[in-house]
């Protein structure tokens, strides 16, 4: 539940940055293949719970950055599809500069002294 | 912030159409896996391999679920919901244990709701004046007397006034009748005599013409004079030029300067007609005023009463003859209206605030006796995951729901209830604004606030221990039929035994309650209260102004009230007995040293005509009574009671001594020709004072009033008018205030204990029904519980009387440890009563183990119906359980 560990928000907040960026990339997808590609891309972060992403999907839909609708995938199976909003799209524009300016932060914070 | 908006709306929104949602999670997780599966088997996988893959990087299903489902709705709302609806179930499935509960509480509810709403109207409630919560009484104290309450001189009102800066404005007043000529017969009518100024403290502005001016305290002054909204009205036909025109009032003309508005009254006993200044009188000794205050705004009371001490402690050094022990006691101007009422009313609102302790208990100790059944419930829960504070939430909700329930129907109840207990109360004595009682805002936020806390109180007495299960120990033991921990039953006993000791407490308070009612009834008065009519004169002092001219009048009307038929004979006295009490006398008696340097002789003296022993009834022990012979120019005689002439002669010997008062009679000699009977003089419930009679006939104090007492032949209450008609043809001057028969004045008398006894009574007993109930429902869930056990004593052998012996045992051991504790409260506290038991002893033995034994009587009777169910189980019936 919610009370479960205090990263767990970070947590889901990157997820859903990284479902946003993946909806730009490929276009509309359904959950299995956004937690696909998120594998793929992060390597073993989600390797074992593709479910999380399904409440996060869920936020990013009543936030309206995403809309889902029922379709049918490339070897005809039913399932639901999420595409990214107009809303969606300034949002993840938004956070990707959010994430430039703080990673370059804390990249210049790491970085070796007397270098900067 | 509106994408937070219309999240939280979607999520609202989320509450509905739960089903079909779940429905479409559940597919999409579905489809999910088979995606997955496809991409598995194109890898290669064998098929099991790739459902296995699919299932377990998925993670938990019902975990997203729940995660998805506290996402989509608002959860904390949804378990209230659920909570609610589950609650509402449970109570629904046993509607046996829900009718008492809530039955039990309303009662409880009802009773606070019903008593608070008279507090609400009497004491709360804000006074119809402007910023009335800054008005306050200002009372004399007298650390000689020890009264708190006493009044004021008229200098020492004038040097609080000028002393102090906490108050924007000051008055004095004062309550007399007055007398009122004209029309066909003279009226006594309550009047308010006040300082200017008394008005503008309360901020009221009469409804036609104006306030008092200064000028118009001083003595000599043309007499003016402002009429209530009922005097315009009844007297002068509420005519609007009625200022200007005069009045006759107290045998001077008086002229209207105003009226005052509709619902204007000061005096919290008899509504006041007239209003007019107080004369200024220079005596420093002579207190009569009673002093209003209004506070400046943000004084604090504490604040003035600093002020007013310093003051008094200024005078008392400056006139330490007069003022030595005089101090001053600021008292709320409402608190000080309501004035003896307050004391009962605090003391029912304690009292049906245990009742609803004991229902609350009643309610907690049959809910625990059901939560051990639903033990396991709660322990299941438990294992599969629901937190500490969920199970608390539920079970908090569960019995709050309850207590809402029990407010609702409570509120019905005391809507009833309350008219019931305005009537009643009104009979006790005078309570300003007891007819304005009715359920208000306050009144419904009072009883919700109750109703919470009751439910918030006895839930978490079981919820909190309930909520917390150890799992390992109550699955074990209700592995096999369902005995609960030793915790439950402790916790359950504790529970009975505290509802059983503050039923006692209560049944103690009303038994003494009643049994000093019982003694007051029984107590003769001393005379005879049978057809006998009490009429009350008020005499105009100028036209009245000497012995002669008063008995003058009086010796007409008895001769012509000893000729009406049905008069059985007639006399006169001062003090009425039963009525309160009487001034006393100081006297020296001839040939013997006064007690004490500075001190006479003192008893309580009292006026009487010659017949007054005869017409009422008082036996004569030694001597003879008053005659016609025994007037102006003869001998000075008195009559004494029993007890003056056994404490003044103690040999027996008081006939013929002589004691002398100070301008009584020719020489101020006066010679004892007769004793009397005692008479409960003062009230029933207090003893006999010494007490002498003098002669109305005679010279002696001034005794501006008299009462007429008849015996009559038959029902006194016939006479009435033909007795008024009677005193209005002697003088039209002279105004009868009241006829009452004796035995109202008797009933009057045992008005308050009377309605006190009945409320008591009936609060007691409702605590005894709850305490029964509670008890009860222990024992018999405790024979459910053990009818396993109890199958296999018979099975052995047992006998029916044994087992219900066995039963009985629990619930007698419990109401035992009860009573013990009770009796030891309800002496506590009966002794805090002492007051308003007159005629029994706070420890009366007889009553407190009349109330024992009555509790214990009905603790028998209910736990002898479940031990009686107990004994009658078919040990096969039982034993075929396991």
């Amino acid at each position: 539940m919610k009370d479960t560990e205090p990263k767990a928000d970070v947590w889901q907040g990157t997820l859903a940055l990284m479902a946003l960026k993946t909806l730009e990339t490929l276009g509309p997808l359904h959950g299995y293949g956004i937690a696909r590609r998120i594998e793929q891309t992060s390597g073993d972060l989600l390797s074992v719970n593709y479910g999380t992403l399904y409440p996060a999907l869920l936020k990013l839909e009543q936030e309206g950055y995403i809309a889902s609708e029922w379709g049918v995938s490339d070897n005809n199976r039913k399932a639901k599809f999420y595409k990214l909003t107009r809303a969606g799209r300034k949002q993840l524009e938004k956070q990707a500069r959010e994430w430039e300016r703080t990673t370059g932060i804390i990249a210049r914070f790491f970085a070796p002294e007397g270098r900067s | 912030m509106t994408r937070q908006l219309r999240a939280g709306v979607l999520r609202l929104g989320g509450l509905f159409n739960r089903e079909r949602r779940d429905r479409e999670l559940a597919e999409e997780l579905e489809s999910h896996v088979a995606l997955h599966v496809e991409d598995n088997l194109r890898a290669g996988m064998t098929p099991e391999a790739a459902r296995r893959d699919a299932v377990l990087k998925l993670g938990g299903v019902e975990s997203i679920k729940e995660q998805v489902r506290d996402r989509r709705g608002v959860p904390g709302l949804e378990h209230l919901a659920r909570d609610l609806r589950f609650g509402a179930r449970m109570l629904r499935k046993d509607p046996s244990f829900t009718a008492i509960a809530v039955l039990t509480l309303a009662l409880g509810i009802g009773a606070n709701t019903a008593i608070f709403s008279v507090v609400n109207a009497v004491l709360l409630r804000p006074l119809p004046f402007p910023q009335s919560e800054r008005l306050v009484l200002i009372w004399a104290t007298n650390a000689e007397s020890g009264r708190t309450d006493d009044v004021a001189s008229y200098p020492d009102f004038e040097a609080w006034r000028a002393g102090s800066k906490s108050f924007e404005n000051m008055a004095a007043f004062t309550t007399r009748g007055m007398i009122l000529a004209g029309g066909d017969q003279a009226e006594d009518v309550a009047a308010v005599q006040a300082t200017p100024g008394f008005f503008e403290t309360l901020k009221i502005q009469p409804a036609l013409g104006r306030t008092f001016r200064p000028e118009e305290s001083e003595a000599g002054a043309s007499h003016v004079a402002l009429l209530s909204d009922g005097a315009w009205k009844s007297r002068f036909a509420g005519r609007v030029d009625v200022v200007g025109r005069t009045f006759r009032g107290n045998e001077e003309t008086y002229t209207i300067i105003g009226v005052m508005p509709p619902g204007f009254k000061f005096s919290p006993n008899e509504v006041e007609q007239i209003y007019t200044p107080l004369v200024r009188d220079p005596s420093r000794g002579h207190g009569f005023l009673r002093v209003l205050g209004r506070l400046r705004p943000g004084t604090q009371t504490a604040a003035a009463q600093a002020e007013m001490d310093v003051i008094t402690s200024r005078l008392a050094k400056e006139y330490p003859k007069t003022n030595e022990r005089v101090g001053a006691r600021i008292v709320l101007l409402v608190t000080a209206m309501v004035g003896k009422g307050r004391t009962g009313l605090l003391i029912f609102l304690s009292v049906v605030a245990v009742v609803l302790v004991i229902a609350c208990i009643n309610v907690a100790a049959l809910m625990s006796a059901r939560s051990a059944t639903r033990q396991r419930e709660l322990t299941v829960r438990s294992a599969l995951g629901a937190s500490r504070k969920r199970l608390l939430q539920q079970l908090l909700t569960e019995s709050t729901l309850l207590a809402l329930a029990g407010g609702l129907l409570g509120l019905l109840l005391a809507s009833w209830g309350t008219r019931l207990l305005v009537a009643l109360l009104a009979q006790s004595f005078p309570i300003p604004r007891l007819e304005n009682t009715h359920i208000d805002g306050w009144v419904l936020l009072f009883t919700l606030a109750l109703s919470l806390v009751t439910g918030i109180l006895f839930g978490s007495v079981l919820a909190v221990p309930a909520a917390s299960p150890d799992l390992n120990e109550v699955l074990r033991e209700s592995s096999r039929t369902a005995t609960e921990g030793a915790g439950g039953r402790r916790a359950r006993s504790l529970l009975v035994i505290a509802e059983v000791s503050l039923a006692l407490i209560l049944l103690s308070g009303a038994g003494l309650l009643l049994k000093s009612l019982l003694v007051l009834r029984n107590t003769a008065p001393g005379f005879s209260t049978e057809n006998l009519l009490t009429v009350d004169f008020s005499l105009p002092k100028n036209k009245f102004s000497n012995t002669i001219e008063r008995s003058g009048f009086f010796t007409n009307m008895l001769a012509r009230v000893a000729a009406l038929p049905g008069v059985r004979s007639a006399a006169l006295v001062a003090d009425l007995p039963l009525g309160g009490g009487s001034d006393s006398l100081g006297f020296h008696i001839a040939g013997r040293p006064d007690p004490a340097p500075d001190g006479a002789f003192s008893a309580s003296f009292n006026i009487v005509s010659a017949g007054y022993f005869h017409t009422m009834a008082i036996p004569l022990r030694a001597g003879r009574e008053f005659t016609e012979r025994d007037s102006v120019g003869a001998p000075g005689v008195i009559v004494v009671n029993d007890t003056a002439a056994r404490t003044f002669w103690p040999g027996g010997d008081a006939l013929g001594k002589q004691i002398t008062v100070p301008g009584a009679g020719d020489s101020g000699t006066l010679t004892v020709v007769g004793v009397t009977g005692d008479v409960r003089q003062r009230s029933l419930g207090s003893a006999p004072q010494p007490e002498i009679f003098l002669n109305y006939a005679q010279p002696g104090p001034a005794w501006p009033w008299l009462v007429l007492v008849v015996r009559t032949t038959g029902d006194p209450a016939a006479l009435t008018g033909a007795i008024r008609n009677m005193a209005q043809s002697v003088d039209r001057n002279v105004p009868v205030s009241r006829v009452r028969t004796m035995d109202d004045v008797l009933s009057g008398t045992l008005a308050q204990p009377r309605v006190y006894t009945l409320l008591l009574v009936f609060f007691a007993t409702l605590a005894l029904a709850l305490a029964a109930v509670g008890l009860y429902g222990v024992v018999s869930y405790t024979v459910t519980q053990r009818m396993h056990e109890l199958g296999i004593r018979m099975a052995l052998g047992a006998e029916r009387g044994d087992v219900v012996w066995l039963v009985l045992r629990q619930g007698l051991s419990l109401t035992l440890t009860g009573t013990v504790i009770g009796l030891a409260g309800g002496l506590a506290v009966t002794r805090v009563l002492t007051h308003l038991l007159p005629g029994v002893q706070p420890g009366d033995p007889l009553t407190l183990s009349a109330v024992a034994l009555l509790l214990i009587g009905v603790a028998l009777a209910a736990s002898y119906l479940p031990a009686r169910r107990g004994s009658r189980v078919e040990p096969v019936v039982t034993l075929r359980y396991e």
